[in-house]
């Protein structure tokens, strides 16, 4: 697993450099007029900021209210003794619930795990897995279709959902199956 | 769907913040208008003519914690001071003072960076020891409805929020959307398309022949497995933009739009996420394959549930490029 991860860290590490430079360079061989292109394009990242703005400001108003209000704890305190009996641990339901919701949020419930069961512990290996393995569903959307204006955003959320609830369910399972039962 | 999940979130932070802040209230969580006994030291002396003196505060933490009916201790002596005014004596706790619960919350909703309450009267006994010492109480500030006030402010921070990371993406949009105008005018972007088309096609069989947008979409995926956060965003914004060039309702998104969104909340990661990184260190090692593994079937997942749905009647009929005899329908059935 060593080599491939320094493979993979070393080609992460030049990739961007080798676009950013390699582009122009490419463009200038292919006799573009590299610099008024690029300021072209270039243009457009303000208005497409811009764009995203109204879509940003009512995915993360409402979210920021429904952490700020208590609602976590209380489904906490409700799904616990379900969970328990499917063998989710508990422990990973603030987890489950924050991360398609906020990076940041979620970020810190894994710091915060890390302080009460230690780097070593089974739960925050779950907890890992499950931020490196699922995305912040709703930002995403909110950006992505932000940029083109697109409001009515159909089966999104649930496929977005879907695949979020699954990885979750299977980074606790696979965790387990690989380092040990909690 | 969008619609009620938001309307959702909104109207559940309402409820609970209520529901929380009936259940403090009748806990008597924060003892609104009692009196928690302490015992004042004047180190530099009693001076019943000066307007602010300091002074220690000592709290006993049994009665502490029968007061406040928790589990917590407050630390043997805080530093503070009384301010004595017309209205009555004031006294404040240090700014930086370390509180147990649930004095922080009472002090963050007193409105000021220090604890402060009403002081009931200071009877001083001067103690053979030297400083002079008062057995009195102090009632802190009513805390009333605090989730309420809390949704409230979270509201106004995040619309904040929103904006700055808005405003923190100009950059970088620029940067690379001006790169990707570099390449599109060099024939780069259509040559990819050219290669990359037979991968995609099964899964976007709406984009016509060598469309851009297939380039677009594998830079952004590639650039999602690589764990490069900075440049997918920028390159996903621009395979959304291509995929809307195709779109007759400029409002609603596409089952291209959808499956490219779902690939990337389910995106495998080949490099695990640098927040992650930060928060767990060298741990992170050990979770690669569990991470690869575990986004891998999840891709499966979001590319089968999306390949589902978009057969789904609901949205079949929402579908911007359904047959002209099936499109009339929109409104709620588009949400």
């Amino acid at each position: 697993m060593s080599w491939f991860r320094i493979f993979i860290d070393y080609f992460a590490i030049f990739v961007l450099p080798l676009m950013i430079v390699g582009l122009p360079l490419y463009g200038l061989i292919r006799g573009v007029k590299v610099y008024e292109e690029f300021v072209e394009g270039a243009k457009e990242g303000f208005r497409v900021a811009v764009m995203i703005i109204p879509y940003l400001v009512a995915i993360l108003f409402a979210i920021g209210m429904f952490r700020a209000s208590g609602a976590m704890d209380f489904l906490v305190e409700t799904l616990e003794p379900v969970l328990g009996a499917l063998g989710f641990p508990p422990e990973m339901l603030p987890m489950a619930i924050i991360r398609p919701l906020t990076g940041s949020g979620s970020a810190a419930v894994v710091a915060e795990m890390v302080a009460v069961f230690g780097e070593d512990s089974i739960l925050v290996k779950m907890a890992g897995v499950m931020f490196g393995s699922t995305e912040t569903t709703f930002y995403i959307i909110a950006v992505y279709f932000g940029a083109v204006n697109v409001k009515k955003t159909r089966h999104a959320v649930p496929a977005g959902l879907t695949a979020d609830i699954f990885a979750m369910i299977f980074a606790v399972y696979l965790v387990q199956w690989l380092f040990g039962s909690a | 769907m969008l619609n009620y999940i938001w309307a959702g979130l909104i109207i559940a932070a309402l409820a609970f913040a209520i529901v929380s802040d009936l259940r403090d209230a009748g806990n008597d969580r924060f003892r609104n208008d009692a009196s928690l006994p302490i015992v004042l030291e004047y180190p530099e002396g009693y001076q019943d003519e000066a307007r602010r003196v300091p002074v220690h505060i000592r709290i006993d933490a049994e009665t502490y914690r029968s007061f406040y009916s928790v589990a917590t201790t407050p630390d043997s002596v805080y530093a503070g001071h009384v301010v004595r005014t017309q209205a009555g004596t004031r006294l404040f706790f240090a700014g930086d003072a370390s509180l147990p619960e649930p004095l922080p919350r009472i002090r963050e909703f007193s409105g000021g960076d220090a604890l402060q309450g009403t002081l009931d009267q200071e009877n001083v006994s001067s103690t053979p020891a030297g400083a002079p010492v008062t057995a009195t109480a102090v009632r802190f500030e009513p805390v009333r409805f605090p989730h309420l006030q809390d949704i409230a402010g979270a509201a106004f921070d995040f619309a904040n929020t929103a904006v700055q990371i808005a405003i923190g993406l100009i950059g970088v949009l620029a940067l690379f959307l001006g790169l990707l105008k570099i390449a599109e005018a060099g024939g780069l972007i259509r040559q990819m398309s050219r290669i990359v088309e037979p991968l995609l096609r099964p899964l976007f069989p709406g984009i016509p022949e060598g469309h851009p947008a297939f380039a677009m979409i594998v830079l952004n995926l590639s650039a999602n497995v690589l764990g490069l956060g900075n440049a997918a965003t920028p390159l996903g914004i621009k395979a959304m933009e291509e995929l809307q060039t195709l779109n007759p309702v400029k409002d609603t998104a596409t089952n291209p739009m959808v499956m490219l969104l779902a690939m990337n909340t389910a995106s495998v990661q080949l490099v695990p996420p640098a927040l992650l990184v930060a928060v767990i260190g060298l741990q992170v090692n050990e979770l690669i394959f569990p991470i690869i593994a575990v986004t891998g079937a999840s891709l499966i997942v979001a590319i089968g549930t999306t390949w589902f749905l978009e057969r789904v009647p609901l949205w079949k009929r929402s579908d911007p490029n359904a047959d002209p005899g099936d499109s009339t329908e929109t409104g709620e059935a588009t949400q």
